[in-house]
């Protein structure tokens, strides 16, 4: 009777155990990982983010060359593949001085001394050249083919879109779920702990029976994780987004990609300790079965 | 006894293994399906928007971009024998972004192919005829624009009485230059509409300081329209 009246109350922290892991891995994995400045940097090497934005701002270049007559070399010259890439990098690290607090706004900017150089340089030439005079009206078109660039080139590195999100408020949103996230990672794991601790006192009576539950909670919470992952990445489930421009759906992609493996890992490694606590259960555990 | 005992409890730890994995996938669906399906609704208006999906093409941004091969031989030069011309016939509409004529106007060394529609991928490739305009061959307002650094760079030069043809792949159109033309971009009287046959042909007014909202062109009478199949029954 004993053996009964024990076994719900087991089932029953089994059950919790199993949903309080699964929060705690994830919640871990968000801080560490998916909100990690890092994540970002090798997803953009990976999908080599610079070269397909220098792609898009080459062919914009050239198309708007068709309607203003300014070269595209002259904004290409003084932009690189190597600019672009440190622009992506900025674009994360300023998103995450934000998230993290360490600024009030978020304000993507790049260095664009050199093309406005190069912008102000052609148009002198030009004027130069073509006896034009250098009145207010053609330091407006300077400024105002300045500004366009700029405007492009930010919109093109800004691969992660943290403007947009910022814009539209989800990463001020972002910015209060990271404040509590620390706070909701401890959380789990101080739950998870007194679980497994409530766990082991109903095994009290035969102390390897431990295994078997704590590694059936492992085992669970790893295949309800890992399955649904693998499904995703087996049918190259996010390669079906349509993004229009090739390096937001590659950043997009890429990103959730990546995370989809780290996710499909702690998994599997979770699935693993219960597989292993399981096996050494049945190995070790057997004598004087009691449930 | 002890042995059959223990084959009992171990089958209970494989059923409650079973039962364990069971009522927690139940209970993850129970919990997610209502999230999953919201998730499933934005997913599909940010990322898989079908509306938004890249066509198979040779273009880009879904555009499908088309090419006909169109005779360009004036009338004059076709042989007697096939010279066979009816005034009226029957227009084919084409689909956006379908390159279905070719403009020459032999005055200013111009032949351009002509896409039905106007994207920045098509101004890459020739000359764009607004869609609001009327097919070639109907009675209306045709108006064709295309960049003033590549195509129409010298659509300045066009003074009235110069010949424009357009070539399509039911007829020859023959157009003749009356009036220059300069307007804002803004103001759309050129544009619009008419009831009368009319050529509309404009571009950016040349400026290499930057995009201009002035736009410089031409209109052009209908001369002669050159079937060459006789209307379609029904």
């Amino acid at each position: 009777m004993s053996k009964i009246r024990l076994y719900f109350p087991k089932v029953l922290l089994t059950f919790l155990v199993i949903f309080a892991l699964i929060g705690t891995g994830l919640t871990v994995l968000i801080r560490h990982s998916a909100l990690n400045t890092a994540t970002f940097r090798i997803v953009a090497e990976q999908q080599a983010l610079d070269e397909k934005a220098y792609t898009v701002l080459d062919n914009y270049f050239q198309s708007r060359s068709n309607s203003t007559g300014i070269p595209k070399e002259v904004y290409l010259e003084a932009i690189d593949k190597n600019d672009l890439r440190q622009g992506i990098l900025d674009s994360v690290s300023q998103a995450f001085d934000y998230l993290n607090g360490k600024s009030d706004i978020y304000e993507f900017h790049m260095n664009f001394t050199e093309l406005e150089q190069s912008v102000s340089d052609f148009f002198n030439q030009y004027a130069d050249e073509n006896n034009y005079q250098k009145d207010d009206v053609f330091q407006k078109k300077v400024d105002s083919a300045i500004a366009e660039a700029e405007s492009e080139i930010l919109f093109v590195a800004d691969t992660f879109k943290f403007s947009t999100m910022y814009e539209n408020g989800w990463l001020a949103k972002a910015k209060k779920a990271v404040a509590l996230l620390s706070r909701v990672t401890a959380g789990c794991c101080v739950i998870t702990v007194i679980l497994l601790i409530l766990l082991a006192l109903c095994c009290k009576s035969r102390m390897m029976e431990i295994l078997y539950w704590w590694g059936l909670a492992g085992l669970t919470a790893g295949l309800l994780i890992m399955v649904p992952s693998l499904y995703i990445l087996k049918t190259d489930y996010f390669s079906g987004f349509v993004v229009r421009e090739p390096q937001i759906f590659a950043a997009v992609t890429g990103y959730l990609q990546y995370m989809m493996h780290q996710i499909c890992m702690t998994a599997g490694v979770t699935a693993g300790i219960g597989i292993l606590f399981l096996v050494i259960f049945s190995i070790f555990g057997h004598k004087n079965d009691k449930l | 006894m002890t042995e059959k005992k223990q084959k009992s409890t171990g089958l209970v730890y494989v059923l409650t293994g079973i039962f364990m994995l069971i009522l927690c996938t139940a209970f993850s669906i129970g919990v997610l399906i209502t999230p999953y399906e919201k998730a499933k609704t934005y997913l599909n208006i940010i990322f898989m928007n079908q509306n938004m999906k890249i066509m198979p093409s040779s273009g880009l941004n879904g555009l499908v971009i088309k090419e006909n091969e169109i005779e360009t031989t004036p009338a004059e030069q076709i042989p007697e024998e096939e010279q066979k011309f009816y005034d009226t016939g029957t227009v084919i509409r084409p689909d956006f972004g379908e390159q279905y004529a070719i403009l020459k106007c032999d005055d200013i060394s111009l032949s351009v192919p002509v896409y039905w529609g106007s994207s920045a991928e098509l101004l890459e490739r020739g000359a764009c005829q607004a869609t609001s305009s009327v097919v070639i061959g109907e009675t209306g307002n045709v108006v064709i624009d295309a960049h003033v650094n590549t195509f129409f760079a010298d659509l300045n030069k066009l003074v009235p009485g110069n010949t424009i043809m357009l070539y399509t792949t039911y007829g020859i159109f023959t157009y003749e230059v009356t009036e220059q033309i300069q307007f804002q971009n803004t103001d759309k009287k050129y544009i619009l509409p008419t009831e009368e046959d009319r050529l509309t042909l404009y571009t950016c007014e040349a400026q290499i300081l930057g995009t201009s909202s002035n736009r410089i062109g031409v209109l052009c009478r209908l001369v002669s329209r050159q079937f060459y199949n006789p209307p379609e029954e029904g």
